[in-house]
């Protein structure tokens, strides 16, 4: 597989025999789990032309269900690490988020542009996919998490919503700032005036998304209803959002299904994009999950959190940072960025990454 | 029964930039539009990127007076052309009603 062509040479320089097999054996625990194993069936389906179909409609209600529930059960959790400890244990924690948040489009683009040698637009739209997160990332490694005994702090959905924004927004500005010269040189030349720039709409329409509305909306919410509600008023809603875990993870599976699909029809792509661009997709996430990892257990998130932080940090955007980068950045080619997200780092998170982070958050000592 | 000799603006294009094509219509003369999503391929099809309701590729059309017709395709053109994924044409269609389609003031 080419995957592990890739990182096990990576692996290898950076661990000890023994550290390597731990990784070995957390990748087998995670891959024969059902919802990798249902991502590899829309694959594979794809690939042999098989018959799945999954009804738009009923991925986007999934989709709107899974991100309802990260928001409440967030807002309930947060409520009450907040009636425990107050900000005390929340407050570093999304400092880091908020850095990191600002940090990864900005190291994402400088390493495509002068290591990659892409242009500014692609460079940049590229860049805002990886300096957002991706939800769907972040549910199956807090999946990851809770099978192996180590759930994460209860705060990151928090974090989650924290990190989907500022990365789209700096990378679109690096963009838009760095191409203004060039599209008035070009505007100059064809005596038509430069195309009015779309960054204000742009931003305004990741900011009322849906997945910020339905996360951060939910998110007060639980947080609001747990403070306020009397517990047997409010034990019926959590019972639908976290229902014993069951709907959640069964619809993930359906919902991972259909991303396998999607992935497996872009798979034709990766020859389009070029090595230098699968190795970003796969080097690029690895460098940012462990900056997650580390200085998440520095800011004092436990092993689960640590593994969940390094995964949400290291995910890439395919939902929210597309439409933003085609209003903005029209000269970026999408077919650079939406392959490297879906077809590169996600399907690398999803198989191998979330048990690589995982691997790291016990080497830097998180408990 | 009375027939109005009026032009059809038909835009199909990317989610991503079709509501702002319909907003610029109404700005530029249009009294309304019409939208619904499609399917196809083109050269640009790539391009497409997906709304959050699954949505690449919508139409917008517009019935204008001839004026208002050039107006809304020298701006798409203008606009959209070099970067999207998007095609306009210009019919010629017969309506009732014809005051419908024309701002007065």
């Amino acid at each position: 597989m080419p995957f592990a062509t890739i990182v096990a040479p990576c692996l290898w320089a950076a661990a000890s025999g023994d550290q390597v097999s731990r990784i070995i054996q957390s990748l087998e625990k995670n891959l024969l789990t059902p919802i990798p194993l249902c991502f590899l069936l829309g694959i594979i389906c794809t690939r042999i032309h098989g018959g799945i179909k999954i009804p738009k409609e009923l991925y986007y209600s999934i989709a709107i269900f899974l991100l309802m529930s990260i928001g409440f059960m967030g807002g309930h959790e947060l409520a009450h690490e907040y009636q425990a400890h107050g900000v005390s244990t929340i407050w570093k924690p999304a400092l880091v988020t908020l850095f990191l948040g600002c940090v990864t489009p900005i190291t994402s683009f400088v390493v495509l542009r002068y290591i990659g040698r892409m242009s500014i637009a692609d460079a940049a739209g590229i860049a805002a996919h990886y300096g957002s997160t991706s939800a769907v990332t972040y549910a199956v490694a807090n999946a990851f998490v809770e099978q192996s005994g180590h759930p994460a702090n209860s705060f990151l959905p928090t974090l989650v919503t924290i990190l989907e924004c500022p990365g789209i927004a700096i990378a679109l500005l690096i963009g838009a700032a760095l191409s203004a010269k060039e599209r008035a040189r070009r505007a100059a030349e064809s005596g038509k005036p430069a195309r009015e720039s779309k960054l204000g709409e742009a931003l305004y329409e990741v900011i009322t998304g849906q997945s910020i509305m339905l996360m951060a909306g939910l998110l007060v919410i639980g947080f609001v209803a747990t403070i306020f509600m009397d517990p047997k008023g409010f034990q019926p809603f959590y019972d639908f959002f976290q229902s014993k875990g069951m709907l959640f993870r069964g619809s993930l599976c359906i919902f991972l299904l259909e991303m396998g699909l999607v992935a497996g029809e872009k798979l034709g792509d990766l020859v389009k994009v070029g090595p230098f661009l699968v190795a970003f997709g796969i080097l690029m996430p690895l460098i940012h999950g462990f900056l997650g990892v580390y200085l998440g257990h520095l800011a004092g998130l436990n092993l689960g959190g640590c593994t969940v932080f390094g995964a949400i940090v290291s995910s890439a955007s395919y939902i929210a940072a597309p439409p933003a980068v085609r209003l903005t950045l029209p000269e970026a080619n999408p077919t650079l960025s939406i392959t490297a997200a879906l077809a590169i780092t996600f399907p690398f998170n999803i198989a191998f990454g979330i048990p690589i982070y995982f691997e790291m958050a016990k080497w830097v000592g998180a408990q | 029964m009375q027939l109005f000799s009026l032009k059809l603006v038909s835009v199909v294009g990317e989610t991503v930039i079709m509501e702002d094509i319909a907003k610029e219509g109404i700005k530029l003369g249009a009294t309304g539009y019409t939208m619904t999503e499609v399917n196809g391929h083109g050269s640009r099809s790539a391009r497409n990127v997906a709304s959050t309701t699954g949505a690449r590729t919508m139409k917008v059309e517009f019935v204008v007076p001839a004026d208002v017709a050039k107006a809304i395709l020298t701006h798409v053109s203008h606009e959209y052309f070099e970067h999207y994924a998007i095609i306009a044409w210009l019919s010629d269609v017969e309506v009732m009603r014809g005051e419908q389609y024309t701002k007065h003031g």
